[in-house]
Parts: structure tokens; sequence; C-alpha cells
């Protein structure tokens, strides 16, 4: 069954199209990931489905329930983490997590076993009672996460988990992305543009672009389709791109930078016959180099560009910087 | 069920945003520091010149209602932009996405600006009492102004997060708190008695709330003179409603 499925989805903010006609399903138990540059459109999806802000057009359902009608129960079974810092820096870790108990309204009964719960899983014991503006980046993720667990929601929301986190402390968050899944059976629809926690984390991602899905599927498959190895060729001749093409071979669309990246088989072989060819037409080459593909080259072969290469509005640029001096 | 299930969210928001101060309490003391400033120098130096007409009563014990209506104010306007503060960060988008409903989020921040601005009340109180202003003192007028203290706290942190709706910016709303303080404050009874005012100014003091929150602690503390004081919390409560309500069906497009 699907958790959430969304069709047609679009927000317009004034004249401008953040969302401009989306459509997908996360199944039970599945961790779905929207992967794409700043300003894509992930964040604005995310709150369209929290009920947070209205759509323009389309439907969604979560849980079953529409995001028009019924908001209050879309609340009752979602858990959000928003991109952007959302633990009270003037409370304490342990007053962060009793004021959510409360609010969600958890009976006094079970109240303090709950909490104690988050509290261990997140491995938050130590500074429970410190205030939060003190924790570290990764600690002040791991409450937030441990904010919304209170509530065991069915269907966690996780906008850029792990932004801002050094390569370690990613890997501790991404560990506790897996066991929520595994342990609480929880639904898990996750934002990121970091192809590789992409490609650790989700079952199935969804490459977002200016507002519109550019394809969808497992890491697996999305790699698959790029049918075959990259050899990337890196020459100080602008003709390089051209004789290339006439030579027959597949180029993946131009990235910003002035190399050629050519989809082949067997491409440990070619690389020799390549260069030979090259010379023959009298382009001499920089450097080549050869890697099987990731996501990161199906993100150029469908969106036309290299990730990070995404055009940085005053808007996101400050959000960036904002989440970034937060946690760092 | 559901009635008290509305007083639980009420009082877990008012909860947490007092413990807020009970962590760091210095705050209360700098906003404390303009409305001591009032007393001590305006205060003293317009008592000595006489030359407001305050009737019977000398011009620090027609102010002291004033200043303690404007240290409530001072909490209150800056409601708003706390409320801007959380948007910036992610914590209101996190609020709003919880369960509980957008009046209920309401009526917990403005009740925790009431509760706040009797803190902050308390200490222009003492210090009045310190500097000898003559005041009645009476279980029926302490409690009365501790009620009006308290509606005011959440009429006015209402009508600012009202406006946050509209403003939305940090920058924006720092200079509305500023620009509308000081008007809101001469425009009203606090410092000087309608009487003697310009025909204008009149009319603005008539339909300014201060004035009436103003005069209804001055019956309660001053004059012991309670002929009007119907009149003025009617027109308390019903502001501070109308505020609540305004916040309530607008503050969610803080975030759009
Ligand atoms: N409230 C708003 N008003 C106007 N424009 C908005 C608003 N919110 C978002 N946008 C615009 O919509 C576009 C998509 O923004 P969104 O935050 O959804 O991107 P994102 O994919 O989450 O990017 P990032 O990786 O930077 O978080 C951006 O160009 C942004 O400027
Ligand atoms: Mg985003």
């Amino acid at each position: 069954m699907s958790v959430i499925e969304v069709e047609g989805l679009v927000k317009r903010f004034g004249q401008f199209t953040a969302v401009g006609g989306i459509s997908f399903q996360v199944e039970q138990g599945e961790i779905f990931g929207l992967l794409g540059p700043n300003g894509a459109g992930k964040t604005t999806t995310i709150r369209c489905l929290l009920t947070l802000i209205p759509p323009t057009a389309g439907t969604a359902k979560i849980a079953g329930f529409d995001v028009f009608k019924h908001q209050q129960q879309v609340r009752e079974v979602s858990g959000y983490v928003p991109q952007d810092v959302s633990v009270d820096g003037d409370l304490t870790g342990y007053e962060n997590l009793l004021f959510y108990a409360k609010l969600f309204r958890i009976p006094g009964v079970v109240r303090k076993e709950r909490i104690k719960d988050v509290i261990r899983f997140m491995e938050l014991t130590d500074k429970a009672n410190e205030l939060a503006r003190n924790y570290s980046g990764g600690m002040m993720r791991r409450l937030e996460i441990a904010q919304v667990l209170i509530n065991r929601p069915r269907i966690l929301f996780l906008d850029e988990p792990s932004i801002g986190l050094d390569p370690a402390a990613k890997r501790v968050v991404w560990d506790y992305i897996n066991r929520l899944r595994n342990e609480f059976g929880a639904t898990i629809l996750l934002t990121t543009h970091d192809m590789n926690e992409a490609d650790q984390l989700c079952d199935h991602i969804a490459i977002m672009n200016g507002g519109k899905i550019a394809v969808t599927g497992s890491p697996s498959e999305l790699k698959a389709g790029l049918g075959g190895d990259i050899i990337t060729i890196v020459s100080s001749d602008s003709n390089c791109r051209q004789v290339l093409e006439q030579l027959g071979y597949r180029l993946m669309p131009r990235s910003q930078d002035s190399a050629c990246d050519l989809v082949v088989d067997d491409g440990e072989r070619k690389i020799p016959e390549i260069i030979d060819k090259l010379r023959s037409h009298g382009i001499g080459t920089l450097s080549v180099s050869l890697k099987v593909g990731t996501l990161d080259d199906v993100f150029l072969k469908y969106a036309g560009k290299r990730i990070g290469e995404g055009d940085l509005t005053f808007r996101t640029t400050r959000a960036v910087r904002r989440t970034a001096r937060r946690h760092g | 069920m559901t009635v008290t299930r509305l007083f639980t969210d009420i009082f877990t928001i008012t909860e947490f945003e007092l413990r807020k101060i009970w962590h760091d309490s210095s705050q209360v003391f700098i906003r404390a520091v303009q409305p001591v400033l009032w007393l001590l120098v305006f205060g003293e130096v317009f008592s000595k010149t006489r030359v407001l007409p305050t009737g019977d009563y000398s011009y620090l014990q027609f102010l002291t209602p004033g200043i303690l209506a404007q240290s409530v104010i001072f909490v209150a306007i800056f409601y708003g932009f706390n409320m801007v503060m959380d948007r910036d960060m992610g914590l209101l988008h996190k609020l709003l996405s919880t369960p509980i409903p957008r009046y209920s989020i309401i009526l917990g921040k403005t009740l925790s600006a009431g509760v706040r601005s009797i803190i902050q009340a308390l200490v222009v109180f003492i210090l009045a009492l310190l500097i000898q202003v003559h005041l009645i003192l009476t279980p029926v007028s302490i409690i009365g102004v501790l009620l009006i203290i308290t509606l005011t706290g959440m009429c006015f942190s209402g009508f600012s997060i009202f406006l946050a709706s509209l403003f939305k910016t940090r920058e924006r709303m720092m200079g509305i708190g500023q620009a509308i303080i000081m008007p809101l404050f001469f425009a009203s009874s606090a410092i000087y008695p309608i009487d003697i005012m310009p025909v204008w100014l009149k009319v603005l003091a008539r339909i300014n709330p201060l004035s009436y929150i103003v005069e209804a602690m001055r019956s309660l503390l001053v004059s012991g003179d309670y002929h009007r004081i119907g009149l003025d919390f009617g027109i308390i409560i019903l502001a501070t409603a109308v505020m609540i309500i305004l916040a309530s069906t607008s503050f969610s497009r803080i975030i759009r």
C-alpha cells in the first residue's frame, strides 16, 4: 500500500513556480529520497505534504488522508524534522523532549518512559540536562529527530537530515535513520543533495530539478540505466566534444567544466582506442579517468548539470549559510 | 474532554515559554531599564515642577500605572518579532506540524506574555514602593491590577503576532515595534491627563485601549474611585478578544 501518494502537485509563490506538477508514491516501510540541487523545490514539497502551506493544485494523500481535507489527521501521523534548526536553544534537551511529549498529548503515565526511550535511542543521555544551544551540530540533529520520535510517527519527513554535519556525524545519523525504519517500521521521506547519502540510505529516489521530477527509481536501477562506464576526458582543445560526437560516442550532457563524459561498455579497453582516435584528429588530451556510474552521473544525465551547480538564489544561499552557521 | 485538552495545550505552550525565563532571567532586568528610567527621571522631575494638573494626586502617583502599562507593552510588542525568529529557524514549522490547533498556540503564547508581564511589572511595582509612591494596596486592587496586566500582555502580544503575519521579516518587525510603542504611549492617558490634550489627540486617546488600561489601574491603585471600572474592563476584554482572534486566524501566514 502506498503511504504517500502525490499526484500533479503544484505550488506557486506569486508568479514563481516552486513545484511544477510532480507525482510519486512511497510504499509502507520505505526510505524515499527527494534528490535535487538548491532551489529544486524539495522543502516546498515537504511543506505541502505536511499541510504547512496550501498547494496551488494537485492532490496528495498521507496514510490515506487528504492534505486539503484532513489536515488534523495528517499532522497526527506525521513527524517533521525541518531543514533549519528546530530545537529551542533556550531550553534543555530534556525540556525540548518534554515539550513535544506534551504537545503530542502523550499520557502522563507513559511520558517519562517514552522520553527515556528516545534519549537512549538517540544517545543523548549525557547532555540531556544541558541547554540545547550548547550542543554540537550532530547532537542537535539527533535531538531534533528524537523530538518527533516521541510520538512514534508512522511517517517521517526529514528535510536534509545530515546538512552541515561532518562525515562521521553523517554516518551516525544515517545509522539512526536505518534503525528507525527497521525497528519502528516507519516510512521515511527525506530530501538531500548528497548523492552518496541517497545511494546509501534510500530504497527509491526521485531526482528533482527546477520544480519537476526528472526520473524516479531505485539507486541501482538508475545507475544501471546509465548503460555502462563513464570515461571523463579533459582536453585543452575546444573541438574535443564535437569530434567525439562525430566519432559516434555517447556523450553525457555538458556540465560546466570543460570535461567530456562518455558512456561506454567495457571502459578499460576503450581508453587506448579513444585516445588514438582523438590524436589522429589532432586533439591532445590532458587527463583521462574511468569510473563506474554513480548517482551523480544519473543526475547529470537527467538534469543536464552536475548537482551543486544549482542556481543559488538569495533565499537559498541565505538558508544554507544560516544552517551551516548554526550547525557549525 | 476537548476543553481539558484545550487547556493542557495552552498551559504547555505557556509553561515552556516561562521555563526560558527560568534559564535566563537577565532579559527581565534589561527590559526593566526603560520603565525604571521613566519613573525615576521623568516622574521625579515632573513631580517637583508640578506642571501637569493631576488633581489631588502627586504626579508620581499618576504616572505609576502608566509606567506599569508601559513595561507590559515592552514585553508584549516583541512577541511578533520572536515569532518571526522562530520562523527563520525551523521552530515554528515544527510546532505547526503537530496536531495542536492554531488558536491554542496563540492562546498559549499570549498567556505566557501575560505572565511574563506580571514578572516585568513587579520590578516597576517594587521600585514605586521603594521611592514611596503612595498606592492603594488591598487584595481587591492587587488582584484587579494583576488581571489587567495579564490581559494587557495578551492583548498586545496578540497584536504583535498579528503584525508579524503581515510584515514577516525581522527587520520590519524591529522597526514596527519601535514605531508603535511611543505613539501608543503618548496618545493615551499614561503620562498626562486626557483633559489637557488637543482635540485630535483626545480622539486618538479615547480609541486607544491603553487609555482604558491605565485608567482602570489608576482607579484601583490611586483614586479608589470605581465608577468607570466596568467600562474599562469591558473594553480591555473586548480588545484582547479581538487581538487573539486576529492573531489566531492570520498567524500561520508567517510561514507562507
Ligand atoms: N515562501 C516563499 N516565497 C517565495 N518563494 C519561495 C518561498 N519558499 C520557497 N521559495 C522559492 O521556491 C524555490 C524552491 O525552494 P525550496 O526551499 O523548496 O528548495 P529546496 O529544494 O528545498 O532547496 P535547498 O536545497 O536550498 O533547501 C526556491 O527558488 C525558493 O526561492
Ligand atoms: Mg530545502
